[in-house]
């Protein structure tokens, strides 16, 4: 698992490049968890290289879930696979969380 | 007795024959006419049954069972001398005495008796000497020294048969043969491997035996020697050549055992000292096996090394670590003057280093002022740790030496090898301990599963769960509910391991309560939650005590067998697969609904909805956990909803049972060699027409 950052002044975007398990999902957390990060107005998530999340990634996302509404950050997830996509609905994450096919859509929310 | 026994009996009758025979050719000799008798025997006579005499008694010695027993050397010199040499001994003591006694007795048969008598018991001793000797000399002997040995008595054999020729070398050949004999003899006595075997005080015990030996050798070439001239009864040199040279064997054996043993004296102490550390090595390493505690290892190797050092003071300093408070051991030591020897030692960045100091008088010791003349320092430690350093201390100077340096070297590392053995003993009855625990967990998590499945003639349930750990997340439960209904859960608790194995457990227990009869029900259909209300009130009691990046995916289905229908509500968990047998067509339902324990306030009721289903006979419910969907393959691919509804649709008219044996075999086929990353559970509900009651 790799995680790249690009951030502007409104917006962090974290590239995720890998599988997200339960041992990579550690990473993720320390990232989210920075307290800079709810500064941010958007916290954009590139899912583009993104191969599989475990039910411990999608915990790591939940866990955050809450803190970011509280903060006013959006967190907002595109270019998402399929079979991601496919987890992220399956478990209704996808009433809850923005989820956009390109970052143009990404950067317009 | 022992002579009586076999096989001895015959030698020993033997020997007593020709020794009367013996002393009857000597009274006849010496007392010509006596009884009336007046053959006198020839002189060779004499010699041919004085050989003979003493050929029997060397056999019969050498029939003899093995005198060593073990390694009781001083046990066999002690017999040797208490038994034939004393006897030997008070009957020479006896002879002389009565000479001085009774002056007529010179010359009398009396004294012939006696004469024959301790040639008799001489010829016995040396025999037993002999074979006392053969039994040190083989000791831990190799197979050619036993030849060798043979041959020698071989030789000492044919010299007692040349005694019975008339023929009388000449003095030079008898003499090259005495001295061959004699060089032979000198060369067996070499043999000492027995004295390395002594402690100092056995050995002091030996040399007082063999001078003893060796006196009473003496004695009798003496009394030999003595008594020779005045009589017939010893001929010319040859003839006792074999008794002499076995004397002199006897007696050169006894003299250099004493010599050795005696050159052997001073380093007896040292073996002991190499003995006692073999001991305390023994001792040091016994105490791991028994698993002792770290304090007990320490005082062990602390005492030990005192003991091998002769350490007029030590000290025994373990430094502090994040668990462990410091350990210290002092032994007539004040510990104010271990603390300047240490920092003075780390003044010269020699605090973790093998060290000593023969002379504490001069330089930076010189001025402590200490009353010790020498220090010796050990650093006990291993590549994970340093542990510590013993100081002992001597009053003299010059006390130690490297010898004592590299002893001590070897226990500190036994000690350190001691001390890591006992760590990684506890390291692993806590790992042991751990492991019972999870055994007790998962027998307790098997006793969750249902052992019996509902069974009714409207339906066939058949159900498969493994957890890929001792403990799983998955779970699955049935509850028959009044008026033919049947309430099934199936669910998945995010994360492995106990916590996961603890919400199992709660979810259940959740069901179990939430499920009951209410009794302020206004109406039959309020009387049970409907899955929806069921999950919303599971999602709140979850809420407050789930972590934060858990939560549970759940099915919740009520199947009312009696109408044919069901209703459910999917929170998170994977979608059902269904047989539609009127549509003849395999799908999943689609519903949306919303995991347990993601939103822990009000409004999870928007994220769950329920599904109604009028189900018709033959129709084949599949409900299953992310395990059988996520399972892997080689190529890391997954088995997918796809190849689950193919299955299905390959499979949906048999009976429950073997729908899921066939959904199952081509999982392993498609995961085969591949380890199991989670927990996988599978149910197959297949609904029958209603069969009508027996006798109805």
């Amino acid at each position: 698992m790799k995680i790249t950052q690009h951030a502007t002044d409104t917006t962090l975007t974290l590239a995720l490049n890998g599988e997200l398990d339960a041992s990579s999902s550690v990473l993720l957390d320390t990232e989210l968890s920075k307290p800079e990060i709810l500064r941010t107005q958007k916290v954009l998530i590139d899912c583009q290289q993104l191969n599989y999340i475990s039910s411990a990634g999608l915990g790591v996302f939940i866990s955050h879930l809450q803190t970011f509404q509280d903060a006013n950050v959006k967190l907002v997830f595109f270019n998402m696979q399929e079979k991601v996509r496919n987890v992220f609905e399956i478990l209704g994450l996808d009433s809850l969380m923005t989820i956009v096919p390109s970052e143009a859509d990404a950067t317009a929310v | 007795m022992a002579v009586l026994r076999k096989p001895f009996s015959l030698l020993s009758v033997a020997v007593l024959l020709s020794w009367l025979a013996l002393l009857a050719a000597a009274l006849l000799y010496a007392h010509p006419g006596l009884g009336g008798v007046t053959i006198s025997p020839p002189a060779g006579l004499i010699l041919i049954l004085q050989a003979l005499f003493t050929a029997v008694v060397f056999l019969y010695e050498r029939k003899l069972p093995e005198r060593l027993r073990g390694v009781d050397f001083i046990g066999l010199l002690q017999r040797l001398l208490l038994g034939p040499a004393l006897l030997a001994v008070a009957s020479v003591g006896l002879h002389q005495l009565l000479l001085v006694v009774l002056p007529g007795m010179a010359g009398s048969v009396l004294h012939t008796i006696f004469y024959t008598l301790n040639v008799a018991l001489f010829v016995g001793l040396l025999a037993r000497t002999n074979y006392a000797w053969r039994a040190l000399v083989l000791f831990r002997g190799s197979e050619r020294l036993r030849r060798q040995w043979v041959a020698f008595e071989v030789l000492l054999g044919a010299i007692l048969l040349l005694r019975l020729l008339p023929y009388a070398p000449p003095i030079g050949l008898s003499a090259a043969v005495l001295g061959v004999l004699a060089a032979f003899g000198a060369y067996l006595s070499g043999r000492q491997k027995w004295v390395a075997y002594l402690n100092r005080r056995q050995k002091m015990e030996a040399v007082l035996l063999q001078l003893a030996i060796i006196g009473v050798m003496s004695i009798f070439v003496a009394y030999f020697l003595y008594t020779k001239p005045a009589f017939r009864l010893v001929g010319p040199a040859p003839q006792n050549a074999f008794l002499l040279l076995n004397a002199f064997f006897a007696g050169f054996y006894a003299l250099m055992g004493l010599l050795i043993t005696l050159f052997n004296l001073p380093t007896a102490g040292v073996f002991e000292q190499k003995r006692e550390e073999i001991l305390s090595m023994q001792r040091l390493t016994q105490l791991i096996q028994r698993g002792q505690t770290t304090a007990e290892v320490y005082q062990m190797f602390f005492d030990s090394a005192i003991q091998t050092t002769s350490a007029d003071a030590a000290w025994l300093h373990i430094e502090a670590t994040d668990e462990e408070d410091h350990y210290d051991l002092y032994y007539q030591l004040p510990a104010h003057q271990g603390s300047t020897i240490r920092s003075t030692l780390a003044e010269f960045n020699l605090g973790n280093l093998e060290y000593f100091n023969n002379d504490l008088s001069g330089g930076s010791f010189g001025r402590l002022q200490l009353p010790f003349g020498s220090l010796m320092v050990m650093p006990l430690s291993s590549s994970k740790r340093q542990y510590g350093n013993i100081y002992l201390l001597q009053e003299l100077t010059q006390a130690f030496d490297r010898e004592s340096l590299s002893i001590l070297q070897t226990f500190a590392s036994q000690t350190v090898l001691s001390i890591e053995n006992l760590q990684l003993i506890q390291a692993s009855m806590r790992t042991q301990r751990v492991q019972d625990e999870l055994k007790i967990a998962s027998a307790v998590q098997d006793s969750l599963i249902p052992k019996n499945l509902p069974i009714d003639n409207w339906f066939e349930i058949s159900s498969y769960a493994v957890a890929a750990t001792e403990v799983g997340g998955d779970f699955y439960d049935f509850l028959h509910l009044p008026g033919r209904r049947l309430a099934v859960l199936i669910g998945d608790v995010s994360g492995k391991g106990v916590t996961a194995a603890f919400h199992v457990a709660q979810m259940k227990g959740i069901f179990h309560a939430l499920m009951q009869e209410n009794p302020l029900a206004r109406n039959e259909r309020e009387k049970y939650p409907v899955p929806s209300q069921f999950m919303t009130q599971a999602n709140d009691a979850l809420g407050r005590c789930l972590e934060k990046s858990a939560f549970i995916t759940a099915s919740l289905y009520i199947i009312d067998y009696e109408h044919g229908g069901f209703v459910f509500a999917r929170a998170g968990h994977c979608h059902t697969l269904y047989y539609h047998s009127i549509k003849e067509e395999v799908s999943y339902f689609q519903t949306p609904g919303l995991g347990l324990g993601i939103i822990r306030h009000d409004g999870y009721e928007k994220h769950i909805k329920n599904q109604f289903y009028d189900y018709n006979p033959g129709d084949v419910m599949v409900i299953y956990t992310d395990g059988i969907v996520e399972a892997r393959n080689a190529a890391q691919d997954e088995y997918g909803e796809e190849r689950l509804q193919q299955m299905l649709e390959n499979s949906y008219y048999l009976d429950a049972d073997h729908i899921k044996a066939h959904i199952l075999a081509d999982l392993h086929e498609f995961t085969k060699g591949q380890p199991m990353h989670d927990d996988q559970t599978l149910l197959v509900i297949k609904f029958r027409s209603a069969q009508p009651e027996a006798g109805l």
